[in-house]
């Protein structure tokens, strides 16, 4: 039975709030913002297996790359030639990767309950909870801040009628961002933090597409 | 950050691998938009900025409604705020030009990385105190660590004994000793005078007063003083000159303390008023020339503690002005002395050299002095000299020589006449004697010759333009897009000393500025009005930066060199620039572009 995901995320809270990882379902309070982004082996939850986990926290303006979780995981059966082609991961680059347990408990450790940030960051969650579920019972219970609604939400009173595009690729350039490491997921979860810090305190570009 | 932030360029690339993978994990990024202050003057600093993509600019803080002065500019790839970072306070203001991304080296890994790696230490603190000379140069009185730099009052003012005028000799000595001073103040009235302890000695023992004698009595009330805003060295200078130990501090009439020269020379190392006193004392020939020889080291010392090259300049010029003074004294007979006076002239007559260069001098005597040993004194005067350590001038410029020893009479007619003919030696000629400076024997004869000279040119216009010509005869190394022309080297003497000395002799010529220092000469056409201030600031700016960098660069080249002898003295090394020394190069060269624009203008000389 499929229960809606708000229905399930209130009663996961119910159930954990005075577990061992309560806090994760704590209100956050603070001003700290997680840029995630996880490279895997497939497009389709279903499927897809984690290679890569890389995040970043976001402090007001600041991006704290000295701040960060850049894990990589042991290989995983699935990895195969389609996706090698689109993250330069080969089965190799990941031998000294650690197992997916150590990496959850990382990445909830690095989280807590901070928002978290990414491009087309739902994808991301998804995939962490798709493991997370079946070990711990409930997934991530986080706000989730999506970047290209973001850069909608502003880009979208200077392009009336028309659509926005929100490929990573056309946001970073209007953004006027240089693209650092495209495909690692650290790269990618900075590059996600810089865009976010730029829309929240820059002024708004100009749309041109 | 992985792998933006680019370790290929200076400092960064000195780490190993291991100090720039703790960098690596350590940078933050900061993002910063347009206008926005990423440092305040004052505020605490993060860490190093290292700019990833922007444009950021330096600046000094201001008052309100006053014009931001930036230093400089910061684009990708340069880093910023090291000094700051050190300080643990910002300096200056550091303003996003453009919306700016920087990666952010926390000072904590910053001093890490500098106790691990000593040659990141030495490049990054010694590029630190090039900037801050340089920006030092540009603020004026901007700190520089320097204690050379230290100002009056800071710690070296002393507590006043202060007496009221009844006090007797008894009750000033008793309290002088009780408080361990050697000298207490009088007051009178509101004014106040000065006793010494050798003032003390001096009338009792010798002169026999009583001890019961108002204190007042015996005290000098001409007070030599300075302010607390002062810097130390300049208070140094007076003492120097006016030869006395301590100095009164008086702020807006107020009374603020008393500066001992022990407590000044404890701020020095290079012992200077050593130097000056070994002068002084000097009774013979051979003793003053021991004193002589520790003028280059003490140079050498003030320039490598980053002392400011204006201020080297003052000092020197006072140092050499007594020596050839103490030496006139030695080598002259006491009853000639007030009928002639000596004057050097050129650079020296314009306290603007550095290491000692050609002696320029003259000597002026009073109309129908009869001295027929005059000749062979100069000519030994002359040669001394020489051995000295001050070469000869090459064009011969100097009192051994007949035509520049010369009554008042003939002096201002050989001037007149040079004016009269215009022709290339008489201006040089000119360009030398106008910069005169009387050192030794009676100055009122050279006063009044040059009081004479000045009213004789005054309006005639047709020799202003002939005389300022000069200083448009050699090309100001700049492209026409305004950057710097020559890559390798270029000769800052003629590209931009030269112009900027010759351009505000001639102002100052026509405008009758008494002064002949540079500096001086641009303050007081700013104080007439004759000269904008801002320009004048940027002239002064622009010529401190070329004598400064000359001066590095003949400083190592004659280390460098085996007889210790710079034969190229003018050149600069454009290689051995690094980028902010470049900038600030080609933007002191465009001044000396709008100077001689200016000059064209203001004495048609146009081709």
């Amino acid at each position: 039975m499929i229960i809606p995901r708000t229905i399930r995320k209130f009663k996961e809270r119910i159930d954990h709030r005075n577990g061992p990882y309560g806090y994760l379902f704590e209100p956050y309070d603070g001003e700290e913002v997680v840029s995630l982004d996880c490279e895997t082996t497939s497009l389709d939850v279903k499927q897809g297996e984690i290679l890569s986990i890389g995040a970043v926290k976001i402090r007001g303006r600041k991006v704290l790359t000295s701040d960060r979780l850049d894990i990589k995981l042991k290989p995983p059966g699935s990895l195969t030639g389609d996706s090698i082609k689109v993250h330069k991961i080969r089965a190799s680059d990941l031998v000294d990767g650690i197992e997916l347990d150590d990496a959850l408990e990382q990445v909830l450790e690095f989280v807590g309950n901070r928002p978290i940030l990414g491009y087309y960051v739902n994808y991301d969650i998804r995939m962490l909870e798709k493991f997370l579920r079946p070990r711990h019972g409930f997934g991530l219970p986080n706000k989730a801040i999506e970047l290209s609604h973001v850069y909608h939400d502003i880009i979208k009173w200077k392009a009336v009628g028309g659509n926005v595009d929100l490929r990573f690729d056309t946001i970073a350039s209007q953004l006027d961002l240089p693209i650092l490491e495209r495909h690692t997921a650290l790269g990618d979860a900075i590059t996600v933090a810089l865009m976010y810090v730029r829309l929240k305190f820059g002024e708004a570009p100009d749309a041109h597409y | 950050m992985p792998t933006s932030f680019n370790m290929d360029n200076m400092p960064f690339s000195l780490l190993n691998e291991s100090e720039q993978a703790l960098l690596r994990a350590s940078l933050d990024i900061g993002y910063y938009q347009r206008g926005e202050h990423i440092l305040t003057a004052g505020g605490e600093p993060d860490g190093v900025y290292v700019i990833l993509k922007g444009r950021v600019s330096e600046s000094e803080p201001v008052e309100q409604g006053q014009t931001e002065h930036v230093f400089v500019h910061y684009t990708n790839e340069d880093y910023f705020g090291g000094w700051s970072a050190i300080k643990g306070k910002a300096i200056h203001n550091f303003v996003a030009e453009d919306e700016t991304i920087c990666h952010i080296l926390p000072t904590r890994v910053l001093l890490d990385l500098i106790s691990t790696n000593s040659l990141f230490a030495d490049y990054f603190q010694q590029n630190l105190a090039a900037k801050s000379e340089i920006v030092a140069q540009h603020g004026g009185d901007q700190d520089m660590a320097e204690f050379m730099l230290a100002r009056v009052c800071e710690n070296t003012i002393r507590e006043p004994l202060v007496v009221d005028e009844h006090a007797s000799i008894h009750h000033a000595t008793a309290l002088m000793r009780e408080h361990k001073a050697d000298c207490v103040l009088v007051q009178r009235g509101n004014r106040y005078g000065i006793i010494t302890g050798t003032d003390l000695l001096n009338a009792v023992v010798l002169d026999g007063k009583s001890v019961d004698l108002a204190a007042a009595e015996i005290a000098s009330y001409r007070l030599i003083t300075t302010t607390s805003e002062e810097y130390l060295f300049n208070a140094l200078i007076t003492m120097t000159k006016q030869q006395i130990e301590r100095v009164v501090v008086v702020d807006d009439g107020e009374l603020r303390g008393i500066v001992e020269l022990t407590d000044v020379l404890s701020y020095f190392s290079s012992h200077s008023h050593v130097i000056g006193l070994r002068i002084e004392r000097a009774g013979t020939v051979e003793a003053l020339r021991e004193a002589a020889e520790g003028l280059n080291d003490l140079i050498k010392a003030l320039v490598s503690h980053g002392v400011k090259t204006r201020f080297a300049m003052d000092l020197l010029a006072a140092m050499n002005g007594r020596i050839m003074a103490k030496l006139f004294d030695i080598m002259v007979p006491r009853d000639m002395q007030p009928h002639v006076c000596l004057i050097v002239m050129g650079s020296e007559g314009r306290a603007e050299q550095i290491m000692k260069t050609d002696q320029d001098n003259a000597l002026i005597y009073r109309d129908g002095l009869d001295w027929p040993e005059m000749p062979a004194v100069m000519q030994a005067y002359s040669e001394t000299l020489i051995s000295f350590g001050f070469p000869p001038c090459p064009g011969n410029i100097m009192v051994s020589n007949p035509a520049w020893v010369k009554s008042l009479g003939d002096w201002t007619q050989m001037l007149s006449d040079w004016a009269q003919r215009c022709d290339n030696e008489s201006l040089m000629n000119l360009a030398i004697a106008v910069d005169g400076k009387p050192v030794a024997g009676n100055p009122a004869i050279f006063k009044a010759g040059r009081n004479w000279f000045l009213r004789h040119l005054s309006h005639n216009d047709v020799f202003f333009g002939l005389f300022g010509k000069a200083a448009l005869e050699f090309d100001t190394p700049l492209t026409f897009f305004g950057n710097l022309k020559d890559k390798g080297e270029l000769d800052i003497k003629k590209g931009g000393i030269f112009p900027i000395v010759h351009g505000i002799r001639t102002l100052a010529l026509e405008k009758r500025v008494l002064a002949t220092n540079t500096f001086k000469r641009i303050e007081a056409l700013i104080a007439d009005g004759h000269l904008k201030e801002k320009d004048g600031r940027d002239m002064c700016e622009a010529l401190s930066l070329f004598v400064e960098l000359r001066l590095r660069q003949q400083i190592k080249r004659i280390d460098s060199s085996q007889d210790g002898v710079d034969q190229t003295p003018n050149i600069i090394e454009l290689q051995s620039l690094n980028k902010m020394e470049r900038d600030l190069l080609r933007d002191a060269l465009q001044i000396v572009k709008s100077l001689k624009k200016h000059l064209t203008l203001r004495y048609h000389l146009g081709n």
